[in-house]
């Protein structure tokens, strides 16, 4: 009985350590930072060139005439970063919505590679929704 | 109105307290009088709740905009259908709704089990009434539906989010919540078991069924919400690895992982233990995703609300439900010591127990990721986000797995399988499998994931083809009938086993799908009127983008054709509507074109009037058709397992105690057919707002050039153009033509749609949105079709039985016991 109870033990753990360790090793390279804008903007320098979500509202939004090159600010809480996107954006992407980026952060502003505008939902009617806290 | 409903809910609250009270005191004092009194209670319970709800129901059809709840999701404007369907639209009211169906399914396996479990009883209504109880106190504490304006009331609803009218967001939630529910009735039951000690293998049989019905609605709920995703969202897929799904994916992990143990019980009387966990898990993870997507405890792109006093709630439920339940299991583990060792490796129920660990391992990770931020946040204080491609990069090789053993499985032997067993099991799937590696390495396919998956989806259709094959030529051999009644007649007398397979021939078509999406296609462009643009073997060029109204809402709509090798292919209409009051969140209304091998599927995301342009997103989607059809396919297998054992009933319309599990069966596949009737509906438009003819000036397009339909051509009063369509128009109107004939002129005149401002709505396109109706009615139609045919049959065989060959039908046991 002990001798099984032995080898279940052995075999979980050499399991858990195994899926553990897989676990840590792709976690690193998938794993993205999610910050909002005043956050970042406090010292940018020190994210520069890592995965980053930023989290704010959209302003100044502007298209390159006939291509999907987007020139936009970021701005949470007065803090405001310049960003760029191409490709096709959300619907409720415009002046003040509430997005979130997904790329990098360069001396130049935000580059942005994926873009998630919250999403109208169901269970809590306009004007209440999230208000943008962490 | 308002305030009676609230009572009422304080009074179903009080009313549970005392089906708890009264129940536990009548099992503790063996007093039957203080029980039978107790789940009087429960049912009564089951009534208030039912009032409250028409109560609800009555508020949004009449109106009642002094409730506040009633306010926020509807409005006067909305279909009768939709007012209906805004009971469970926002969290108040889909707790509500929650309880009320809890209370119709508790009492419907009470009344069902009361005889044959007579001890289980008392304890199953105690422990459902707890958990109603927690969910009435959250709404007369903090989310009462029935709350009502102090002051001023308004004179409108705010209206239903666009989005969400939408036919399969009024029939996808409830099918999770039946889901959801349902799974409380199988933690009932086990906690019964445990709490009284009768650990025998009776609270399974109790549950088995009841596990099975809810592992459907989940099933069905998670692939009508994929099937919202891709045809509503306009992302080009359908699985996003957001929170909200993922919350309806975790309970299903452990469900089917509850679905597959249950089994090795039943045969071997081992796992004892890791069926009450399995069982205690997946109703903990109903609760935790309920918590999770209703308290802002993860950060969706949906934006549920934040409510720190939900949350705070709930975590004290969830972790009282943990020390309750897992305290019981530790008591008891004495009771559920298995009556069996593992005899071997290459065993069914090794299979098996490798299949619990990696559904199990699944429900973790998912979790996990899930609220990989939530952790990080705790432990570092950073936020870190994991996306999609982590989860893909997991689940992908996971997913593999599962459908390797999903073949394996069946092929290997109770106890131990031998050696000649296994290669006389093996042989021909594994030729299946690798003659189609063979023949996707000769084709010259480079995706290796997708490779691999296609490869495994021939092995496990080749193992069941096996099993059904050599099944149905044993019951040929020993009955003598054609090959399909002897077919018919295996899955009618092990309809568990068999129904169990076509599930599995339902899984291996959504992996077939799921791994077209290797080679799925995406380009975003900007195209101008007349330009073209090249993705995989398809050209897609935009003809025009036009601007109509109807009254309800503006319609933007790209007017595109699409050519393969040269030849136009189809014309696809992409579209963006604003309707009124909603203009801040148009609605993205894609073109899907859907064929077996790939769908064409064009969006128009953005648009600029004044330079006539158009940013489209043209995505291919290889077999993502089969998803659909495995969904459909799984439904019917699941429909043939909870098939009542004695068939006949069903037909002859007997009421036995299985008569609710199977019109539940039927309600569900009745409900889909309703629902479309509903939706066309909705498409149709609802109201005639003008004259015939106003209503086609809006929607015959100008021919000056202006590109707008004639009723709002710029150039007006001096368009010749104008003019003459107005005589055509007239003239038509002057034969007695009714709206269609007209417009079927006007398009004969000029040689095609492009005179009309908006597309006809193709047969093509509504026939996709019947798909999996027409799965469904399939099913209930095949379902009915061999319920009847058994029965038919059922007479002259038991009379053959008895009279002519008992030692056959002696023969015929044992060889089918041989095969199980």
């Amino acid at each position: 009985m002990s001798h099984k109870a032995a080898k279940i033990g052995l075999t979980s753990l050499v399991l858990t350590l195994a899926f553990g360790g897989l676990l840590y090793s792709t976690l690193g390279e998938s794993a993205q930072y999610y910050k909002h804008v005043d956050e970042v903007m406090v010292q940018p320098d020190a994210w520069y060139g890592k995965p980053l979500q930023i989290h704010g509202f959209a302003k100044n939004v502007s298209r390159k005439r006939d291509s999907l090159e987007y020139r936009f600010e970021m701005e949470s809480n007065g803090q405001i970063v310049r960003a760029s996107y191409t490709g096709i954006v959300p619907d409720t992407f415009k002046n003040d919505s509430e997005v979130v980026l997904t790329g990098t952060l360069g001396p130049d502003g935000f580059h942005a590679t994926g873009m998630t505008a919250k999403c109208p939902s169901k269970y809590e009617p306009k004007g209440v929704t999230s208000t943008g806290t962490n | 109105m308002a305030s009676l409903g609230f009572y009422l809910l304080l009074t179903a609250f009080v009313v549970s307290a005392y089906a708890l009270a009264a129940s536990v005191a009548g099992a503790r004092r063996r007093s039957a009088r203080l029980t039978e009194s107790g789940i009087g209670a429960f049912y009564l319970v089951a009534a208030v709740m039912s009032v409250a709800s028409s109560i609800i129901v009555y508020a949004f059809v009449a109106g009642d905009y002094s409730i506040k709840y009633v306010q926020r999701y509807s409005d006067s404007v909305q279909p009768l259908f939709y007012k209906i369907t805004s009971y469970w639209g926002g969290l108040d009211g889909s707790i509500m709704f929650w309880v009320f169906l809890l209370s119709l399914f508790g009492s419907a396996a009470v009344y069902i089990n009361r005889e044959r479990h007579r001890e289980l009883i008392p304890y199953v209504v105690a422990v459902i009434s707890v958990v109603q109880m927690f969910f009435l106190f959250l709404m007369v504490i903090h989310n009462n539906p029935f709350e009502t304006y102090l002051t001023e009331n308004p004179a409108d609803g705010a209206g239903l989010n666009p989005l969400l009218q939408n036919f399969y967001m009024v029939i996808h939630p409830p099918t999770m919540y039946t889901g959801f529910v349902g799974l409380t009735i199988p933690y009932a039951f086990g906690m019964a078991a445990l709490i009284t000690g009768y650990l025998d293998d009776s609270w399974l049989r109790a549950v088995r069924r009841w596990t099975m019905i809810s592992w459907l609605f989940l099933s069905v709920g998670l692939g009508l919400g994929m099937l919202w995703a891709y045809e509503e969202l306009g992302w080009g897929g359908y699985w996003g690895w957001d929170p909200v799904e993922n919350a309806g994916l975790l309970p299903w992990f452990t469900a089917t992982a509850f679905l597959h143990s249950v089994r090795v019980q039943e045969s071997r009387g081992m796992l004892r233990v890791w069926n009450v966990t399995l069982v205690i898990l997946t109703f903990f993870l109903t609760i935790f995703g309920t918590f999770m997507t209703r308290s802002g405890v993860v950060q969706s792109v949906h934006a549920f609300g934040e409510d720190p006093e939900l949350a705070r709630m709930f975590t004290i439920f969830m972790v009282s439900i943990l020390v309750f339940s897992f305290g019981f299991v530790i008591y008891r583990l004495p009771l559920l010591r298995a009556r069996n060792e593992l005899d071997s490796w290459v065993s069914r129920e090794a299979a098996f127990l490798a299949n619990n660990w990696i559904l199990l391992f699944s429900a973790f990770f998912v979790l996990f990721a899930t609220m990989f931020p939530t952790i990080s946040e705790a432990v570092t204080g950073e936020r870190l986000t994991v996306g999609p491609p982590f989860f893909n990069k997991w689940m992908l090789p996971v997913g593999l797995m599962l459908l390797l053993l999903t073949g394996v499985g069946p092929l290997l032997a109770w106890r131990k399988s031998t050696v000649s067993n296994l290669r006389d099991q093996f042989l021909i799937p594994v030729v299946v499998a690798l003659a189609i590696s063979g023949m996707f390495v000769a084709l010259g396919f480079r995706i290796w994931t997708s490779g691999v998956c296609f490869a495994l989806c021939g092995f496990v259709m080749g193992t069941i083809g096996q099993e059904f094959w050599r099944g149905a030529r044993v019951r040929q051999g020993a009955t003598g009938t054609d090959i399909l009644t002897a077919l018919i007649g295996l899955v009618a007398r092990n309809k568990r086993r068999y129904g169990g397979y076509i599930v599995h021939v339902g899984i291996v078509l959504i992996f077939l799908g799921f791994a077209g999406e290797g080679f799925k296609q995406d380009e975003q462009v900007l195209l101008k009127p007349g330009q073209q643009a090249e993705v995989g073997d398809i050209v897609v060029r935009l003809d025009a983008v036009r601007v109509t109204d109807d009254g309800q809402k503006q319609m933007i709509t790209a007017h595109t054709t699409v050519f393969r090798d040269g030849e136009e292919l189809a014309k696809m209409y992409p579209a963006k509507w604003f309707f009124r009051k909603h203009e801040g969140e148009p609605t993205t209304e894609v073109a899907i074109r859907r064929s077996i091998t790939e769908d064409i599927y064009l969006v128009l995301p953005a648009f600029n009037l004044e330079e006539q342009s158009a940013s489209m997103e043209i995505v291919i989607n290889p077999l993502v058709n089969w998803v659909w059809l495995g969904f459909g396919i799984l439904a019917i297998g699941t429909g043939i397992a909870l098939l009542p054992d004695t068939v006949f009933a069903f037909a002859v319309a007997r009421i036995p105690a299985h008569a609710v599990t199977t019109s539940l069966l039927l309600l569900s596949l009745l409900l889909w057919p309703a629902a479309v009737i509903a939706q066309s509906a909705q498409n149709v438009p609802v109201k005639e707002r003008s004259q015939l003819e106003r209503r086609l000036e809006s929607e015959i397009m100008c021919t000056c050039g202006c590109k707008s339909p004639m009723g709002s051509c710029p150039m007006r009063p001096n368009c010749s153009h104008y003019d003459q369509q107005e005589v055509r128009l007239k003239a038509h109107l002057a034969e007695g033509k009714d709206y269609d004939a007209v417009k079927a002129s006007f398009i004969q005149e000029f040689g095609g749609q492009a005179v009309l401002a908006a597309p006809i709505d193709q047969g093509f396109n509504r026939l996709a949105w019947l798909f999996p109706y027409l799965a469904a009615a399939a099913a209930l139609i095949g379902i009915v079709v061999s319920a009847r045919r058994w029965s038919r049959q059922a007479a002259p065989a038991s009379t053959a039985d008895d009279g002519v060959d008992p030692a056959l039908n002696a023969r015929l046991d044992d060889e089918l016991r041989d095969l199980d």
